[in-house]
């Protein structure tokens, strides 16, 4: 048993030691490695997703590729190429703070609770929790859940609302968006609750969109941001600047249009105050 | 590292309940899947060894259509792929009664019980074979000289596998998680969520992990000693 205890000491201290003895800044390193190790999903069309033709591509890739990677470039002044690992709502803080990834590129809602742990960029995009239900359900949106079976992404904010707003309905929370759409398909759920982007987009690669709607109101605000490590102000300084320089220069809704244009992958245009509110973030030069 | 440590979390609010709900969960779901792995583990690892080719034949599929296909796709094959089967009745019964649950413990007690048949299978023949014969020669029917001769002493042989066994049942009970079924694993992540702490979540999931396995290591090791058959293995080496 005392063996034992000093086994777990070291592991412990072994632990401790792996994680607390980095001391480079992410510019640092992205300069030594010439590689920006970017975290995003495989499956949250059209954010970040595998594509019919194998391709792993999304807004928010694009986001980094074309916007963030520009100003990296001339910061670092070398071409830095773009390393995508996955995460997941789970794994992405640990995959920061253990520098497996420098970047979280997906569809990560900005909280004031996430924030003690990581910093943000800014906004990216805005969005709200709303239900994917099959057509002529009478699921109608928050207001008509109670009892029912309501599946949920494990690690949303999403199903922490439903949790708390209405305590009865009988929440299923799965671990991907995939297999919360299957239990869906399945019937073994009423509804899947999610950003409602998410679910247009869901819908919109399902292999027959007629069959599904996006209903309800928004019953969440859900500001998508890019996350980083803390503390890390040079790093957040390009990613922000890469944003708003995209904002202020057309490309934000060039790249927009390219996925959410009405001959996008999911049509959902943007609302001008959504549109007014990623400008004003954008702070003079 | 740019990362602050904040261990109350682990107490404050709803996370001690979470825990604990998820503790009981995977309690329940171990326990209850132990059970049903350990009656398919020694009915099927009998049938593994019995003179009779048909039902060899039939254990023999069993074991190695369960054991080699991952946990995880028995996991979907029991939520997605079985209920569409069942009549309307019984899956609106299951609906309204955590079909996850269930479904994650006849995925987990199927799966083990195969490998819990090769076990039995290894502690049924290590046994001489003089000892089945002398046992057919009393009279005994090949039945009777299974269930009053083969099979306890096969199962005091087998303790240190099946402890293996058994701890790896324990753990394998987090994958359940990918259906749904609000397990330890699954609470640690729900802390994670809530408090965006998932250090200090996934600290504490290892901990109660831990503690778990060693309990059941040590309660073995005490079975191990008390059923030990002198003459036939080592006196318990428990510690």
């Amino acid at each position: 048993m005392k063996n034992f205890i000093w086994l777990c000491a070291v592991i412990v201290a072994l632990a401790a030691g792996a994680t607390s003895a980095r001391g480079q800044s992410t510019l640092e390193k992205i300069d030594k490695s010439g590689v920006l190790v970017i975290g995003t999903r495989t499956g949250s069309p059209p954010f970040a997703y595998v594509n019919k033709n194998n391709e792993w591509v999304g807004f928010s890739i694009d986001l980094v590729e074309q916007a963030i990677i520009p100003v990296l470039n001339k910061k670092l002044n070398k071409t830095i190429k773009v390393e995508k690992k996955e995460s997941a709502p789970a794994t992405r803080i640990p995959l920061l703070t253990s520098n497996a990834v420098d970047l979280i590129a997906e569809t990560m809602t900005d909280t004031q609770a996430r924030r003690d742990s990581v910093d943000f960029s800014i906004t990216f995009f805005a969005t709200g929790a709303q239900f994917l239900v099959r057509k002529g359900s009478p699921i109608k949106g928050i207001q008509t859940i109670a009892n029912r079976r309501i599946a949920a992404q494990q690690g949303s904010t999403n199903a922490k609302i439903v949790r708390e707003r209405v305590p009865n309905a009988k929440l299923v929370e799965f671990p991907d968006q995939p297999a919360a759409f299957q239990a869906l398909a399945q019937k073994q759920v009423d509804a899947y609750t999610n950003d409602g982007i998410q679910l247009a987009g869901l819908r919109a690669k399902a292999p027959k969109p007629d069959e599904w709607a996006v209903v309800g109101e928004f019953f969440s605000y859900e500001p998508y941001g890019m996350a980083m490590r803390r503390n890390d102000s040079d790093f957040r300084q390009v990613v922000n600047v890469g944003l708003m320089d995209a904002i202020s220069s057309g490309l934000y809704l060039t790249i927009y249009d390219k996925w959410f244009g009405i001959k996008g992958e999911v049509p959902y245009l943007l609302a001008p105050e959504t549109k007014r509110f990623l400008e004003m973030q954008v702070v003079p030069k | 590292m740019n990362y602050q440590f904040n261990w109350s979390v682990l107490w404050s609010g709803q996370t001690g309940g979470w825990l604990l709900q998820g503790l009981l969960t995977t309690l329940q779901i171990s326990l209850l899947g132990w059970l049903l792995a350990v009656a398919l583990g020694i009915v099927s690892g009998a049938l593994r060894t019995v003179p009779f080719p048909p039902l060899r034949w039939l254990a023999t599929f069993y074991v190695e259509f369960f054991r080699n296909v991952p946990l995880l796709v028995w996991m979907f094959f029991w939520y997605f792929g079985v209920p569409p089967l069942l009549p309307e009745a019984v899956r609106n019964w299951l609906f309204d009664h955590g079909v996850e649950f269930w479904a994650g413990l006849c995925a987990l007690g199927v799966y083990h019980g195969a490998r819990f048949s090769e076990v039995i299978r290894s502690g049924i023949q290590s046994i001489p074979k003089t000892q089945f014969e002398a046992a057919i020669s009393t009279g005994l029917t090949v039945a009777q000289s299974y269930r009053l001769i083969i099979i306890p002493i096969a199962l005091r042989l087998i303790v240190p596998p099946a402890t293996n066994e058994s701890l790896n049942l324990l753990k394998n009970s987090s994958v359940a998680l990918t259906i749904g079924v609000a397990e330890l694993t699954f609470q640690t992540r729900q802390i994670e969520t809530y408090t965006a702490k998932a250090f200090e979540a996934l600290a504490a999931g290892t901990i109660v992990y831990l503690i778990l396995c060693l309990s059941i290591a040590a309660l073995m090791a005490r079975v191990e000693k008390r059923f030990a058959i002198p003459g036939m293995i080592a006196q318990g080496t428990g510690d």
